[in-house]
């Protein structure tokens, strides 16, 4: 009807709101849902976001310690938008499965390993943010098992990658399969016994425990003295590196998917969406075991002195992004253990120092 | 091929080759697995067949000179070599002295960038990756020099009978001498940097032994040869060109391992690049090319041989006195070499397979040729 006067116009995001206010009104449990669903997604969206940047510099920084180039023409000089052009290609390739392989776990891995990775993220907080006064914690849970949470999160990737190589049916992929259990069970125990001792100096298996422990303390008339983990139990800092290293998959540690004998060893038959979905993964826990160390033992987003909470983010990101490239030095730089050797280094070496690690980090604990 | 029926239930045969990443040129190695062990290997040749032989007989003598660089295109200046050589025997020509010292700097420039190629992509085979790419570095000033001279970085062509093609470039020798020392420079860091590294010792030493008795029983040569401890060179034994007029020691080591064959590579390059700054002081000026008719027809039998990258490289002529040579039989050192491979495989871990294989730096195209 021409002339018919509206009190109010309304936008489609009102219309939104006030159906969101009812629906959560008559149905109260969708809302933990609701947030919970946009909560994954935003930090899925930073960690792929965060995967291609890392994935990128790697390929710049190893090209400048090899004295080559890397990519330089897509996006501009510096190749920045090579990563995008190769996730097009990979979103857009056919999805092969090999006719012998078994669908399940062939289908499985990926999603295994990708979400193993997801759910690391989802346990660990990365600083603070203030909006109008008010300290908003940066995490989807702050749990109070976190450390526990993080690390039974990290482990569980490994059952990707066995389901990877057992369900290709490849010889290469099998081997490949075997490898990665095999130094997963000589990494692992060190591993977990250093987080161990780490929760048991601090008595709390908090990351916000932990990292608010690690800020400042007084010694020998000194004030400001990071009580970083690294300067408390530097054994424990290079046990975790180590087993970290491990971990990630980085080079010396990278027996499963060694080219030179195995083609790529795990992966060999993954192609397409799979294999990036794969090739991501191996990148979040490079960025999320940075995380993990900056954490335990570089004080989380602390510095030894105040700071506005507004800083804590990028002092957080900073130490993350001077950990990954620590390991893209290491991984640039040594050639591969072959995999009895790593055996032997985690069940002769790392296993005992983590142990005396852990002596040391009770009593200092209770001196503390 | 292995019989299957005769696999146990916990082992498996596992095939590299004949397209995998470590392979440069194709040949097939079955590796019959017992977990990470192997237990036996077989390997199988044969992929990559050119029929060098053959098209060399078709072919005049001269135009048959880029089909020897292409036998290993990372050894052609001594193919090149050894197939004038045997041509100079059969017409009994003298080759002026100028052009002997030309052919023994190219020799040695073409010994050094094989050995760099070589060296890298061994270290590359137990994931040293940048090593790989920092010698190949290096060996970009070997390329400029060759280039220098001979115009390609590649497949050569550059030896004629009676000499070779062009004399050096002006500025060569300042040029070389200029180039060598740092290239030795940083060529010996490459070496400190490799062999220093805690698990390059441990990836290496002990690692694929070749004792003294098998590497005599079934014909090793070259570097790998002298890694086992056997001095014998035949730039020593039998001295082409001017060879028996140049200071050089014969590099050996005892251990036969792994370790010990990139060693010796790496001391071969030392020796080569002292090698050449002699040629370069004393080399006289003259000709550089015997005169010829322009066919050559030979006539005889002949068996000439010089120290390739690898080892022996030989070959056999039989030319009737036509235009074209009757038969030539080429020996490449590469394909004696292998066949050390089967019984050094046995018990070791699959790692490590690479690394042998890399170490005893066979070319497949040579092998094959």
């Amino acid at each position: 009807m021409i002339g018919m006067v509206v009190e109010e116009v309304g936008t489609v995001i009102d219309l939104l709101h006030t159906y969101l206010i009812h629906i959560f009104s008559q149905y109260p449990f969708l809302k933990p849902l609701l947030i919970g669903f946009v909560g994954a997604c935003v930090i899925t969206g930073i960690l792929f976001v965060a995967g291609m940047f890392v994935v990128w510099l790697e390929r710049k920084f190893s090209a400048d310690m090899q004295t080559r180039f890397g990519p330089n023409r897509v996006g501009g000089r510096y190749g920045q938008l090579q990563l995008l052009a190769d996730a097009i290609k990979l979103f857009t390739k056919e999805d092969l499965v090999p006719e012998t392989a078994d669908i399940w776990l062939f289908t499985g891995a990926p999603i295994i390993a990708i979400l193993s990775a997801l759910m690391m993220a989802a346990g660990m907080p990365f600083g603070y943010v203030e909006v109008f006064g008010k300290q908003y914690l940066m995490a989807i849970t702050n749990m109070d098992i976190g450390v526990l949470y993080v690390e039974a999160m990290a482990a569980i990737s490994v059952f990707g990658i066995f389901m990877a190589g057992w369900g290709s049916a490849s010889k290469y992929a099998v081997i490949g399969a075997f490898r990665s259990i095999a130094k997963m069970i000589g990494y692992e125990v060190p591993l977990a016994i250093t987080v161990v001792s780490a929760a048991v100096m601090v008595g709390s298996l908090n990351f916000v425990d932990i990292v608010n422990f690690q800020t400042s303390l007084s010694f020998l008339g000194l004030e400001h003295v990071p009580a970083w983990l690294l300067i408390l139990q530097p054994l424990g800092f290079f046990v975790f590196g180590v087993s970290l290293l491990a971990d990630m998959g980085s080079k010396p540690f990278d027996q499963p998917e060694a080219e030179e004998e195995l083609v790529a060893g795990w992966g060999v038959d993954y192609s397409g969406m799979r294999w990036a979905l794969i090739y991501f993964s191996e990148y979040f826990h490079l960025i999320l075991g940075a995380c993990l160390f900056v954490l335990l033992f570089l004080g989380g987003w602390t510095l030894p002195f105040d700071m506005p909470a507004n800083l804590t983010l990028p002092v957080f990101f900073g130490k993350v992004l001077l950990v990954i490239l620590a390991v893209l030095v290491v991984r640039w730089s040594l050639p591969r253990y072959r995999i009895d050797q790593v055996q032997r280094l985690g069940w002769k070496i790392l296993l005992p120092l983590s142990l005396v690690n852990l002596a040391w980090a009770s009593a200092i604990g209770v001196m503390l | 091929m292995m019989p299957m029926d005769e696999i146990k239930d916990s082992e498996m045969i596992v095939h590299l080759g004949p397209q995998h990443p470590i392979l440069a040129g194709p040949f097939m190695l079955d590796l019959r697995l017992e977990g990470e062990t192997v237990k036996e290997a077989e390997f199988t040749l044969g992929y990559g067949h050119k029929g060098v032989e053959k098209i060399l007989e078709d072919r005049m003598y001269i135009s048959c000179i880029p089909v020897t660089d292409r036998i290993c295109y990372l050894a052609s200046l001594s193919n090149n070599e050894v197939f004038c050589n045997c041509i100079e025997k059969l017409l009994d020509v003298e080759v002026p002295e100028r052009a002997q010292y030309i052919r023994v700097i190219l020799m040695e420039l073409s010994r050094i960038q094989s050995h760099l190629i070589g060296l890298g992509e061994f270290a590359e085979f137990i994931g040293f990756m940048s090593m790989f790419m920092f010698l190949v570095r290096e060996r970009e000033d070997i390329l400029t020099l060759l280039e220098m001279i001979t115009g390609a970085r590649l497949t050569h062509s550059f030896v004629r009978p009676g000499g070779v093609r062009l004399d050096l470039p002006e500025n060569f020798k300042e040029k070389a001498l200029k180039i060598l020392p740092d290239f030795e420079k940083r060529v010996r860091e490459d070496q400190e940097t490799l062999e220093s590294d805690e698990i390059y010792i441990e990836r290496t030493e002990g690692v694929g032994v070749v004792p003294t008795s098998l590497a005599k029983e079934v014909g090793v040569a070259g570097p790998v040869l002298r890694a086992s401890g056997v001095n014998y060179d035949i730039r020593r034994v039998e001295p082409t060109l001017v060879y028996k007029d140049l200071d050089f020691k014969v590099i050996t080591a005892t251990a036969g391992d792994t370790f010990a064959r990139a060693h010796c590579r790496f001391e071969e390059i030392y020796e080569s690049i002292y090698i050449i700054q002699q040629c370069l002081d004393q080399i006289p000026s003259g000709e550089v090319r015997a005169k010829l008719p322009k066919t050559l027809k030979p006539e005889g039998e002949v068996y000439c041989r010089v120290e390739d990258p690898r080892g022996e490289m030989a070959f056999y002529m039989i030319a009737d006195g036509s235009p074209k040579p009757y038969r030539v039989r080429i020996r490449g050192p590469a394909y004696a070499t292998l066949q050390a491979l089967p019984p050094v495989l046995e018990g070791v871990y699959v790692a490590d397979v690479p690394a042998i294989i890399g170490s005893m730096d066979g070319c497949t195209s040579e092998v094959d040729r």
